[in-house]
């Protein structure tokens, strides 16, 4: 998996692209936008090919460390696939997800100004 | 008449994409041509997916109990059925652990129920020194 970060103002926008699984998790774990506590990353899924659950965990992972975690990942663009993941265990109620990632950023970015 | 494939793996991460990868072609190949490509996709990607749980757990058990480092991953595949079973030597385990409550933030615990609901038929078998899961869907 690939992870390719820009930014819009102060939200980190990374596009995962490839698998997100037990062999590419830690590459998200460790990123430095996602592990940043008051950091809002939108996470633009739309290239993201595969998730299991340990990828799954590694996103879940990321959200329990912000310090908004309603806000602090927000997630766009899923496909079929990845949006199954997110439905059989229930995490989809964790996040916000939007079908396009501009939409994704709007919200983002009007809610980390509501909470700054 | 069914056919066999067997994989023999050691249990280490980087080869979980090859069992799961494999199961998603043999799944492509027994069905065909005859099916909706949307519906291939969808049965390609559960035996990807329920694969990918199956061997990550063994292979992440395996790390942490130290057992030895191989494990076979076997297809039999009939005209309409695909079975995919994964054997390794890692201490027995119970299925029947609770599912982790989504809201408390768990990094693990889903392997099991997401290759429940997207498999016909799921079985766990300790067979000697050996844990033995399969996995069946019918097309």
């Amino acid at each position: 998996m690939t992870i390719t970060e820009t930014s819009k103002g102060d939200i980190a926008i990374l596009s995962l692209n490839g698998s997100l699984d037990v062999l590419s998790a830690p590459e998200l774990r460790n990123n430095r936008s996602v592990i940043d506590p008051e950091k809002t990353v939108v996470l633009d899924l739309e290239k993201l090919d595969f998730i299991n659950s340990t990828g799954l965990g590694a996103i879940v992972g990321a959200l329990s460390q912000k310090l908004q975690p309603a806000f602090g990942i927000v997630l766009s663009c899923m496909n079929d696939g990845v949006r199954s993941v997110f439905e059989i265990t229930n995490a989809q109620k964790l996040f916000h997800i939007f079908d396009d990632t501009a939409a994704a950023v709007v919200f983002a970015t009007t809610r980390q100004g509501a909470h700054a | 008449m069914s056919s066999i494939i067997t994989l023999t793996l050691p249990g280490e991460i980087m080869f979980v994409r090859l069992a799961s990868q494999t199961a998603s072609l043999l799944a492509d190949l027994v069905m065909g041509e005859n099916r909706q490509e949307s519906a291939k996709h969808k049965i390609c990607h559960a035996f990807e997916l329920a694969v990918s749980e199956a061997v990550t757990n063994s292979v992440t058990h395996s790390e942490e109990h130290d057992a030895p480092q191989l494990l076979t991953v076997s297809f039999e595949f009939e005209p309409r059925q695909l079975t995919v079973s994964v054997r390794d030597a890692n201490p027995p385990f119970s299925i029947d652990q609770p599912t982790p409550d989504i809201e408390s933030y768990p990094l693990h615990g889903f392997g099991l129920k997401i290759i429940r609901e997207i498999m016909d038929k799921f079985t766990y078998l300790r067979d000697g020194d050996s844990n033995i899961i399969s996995m069946s869907k019918t097309f």
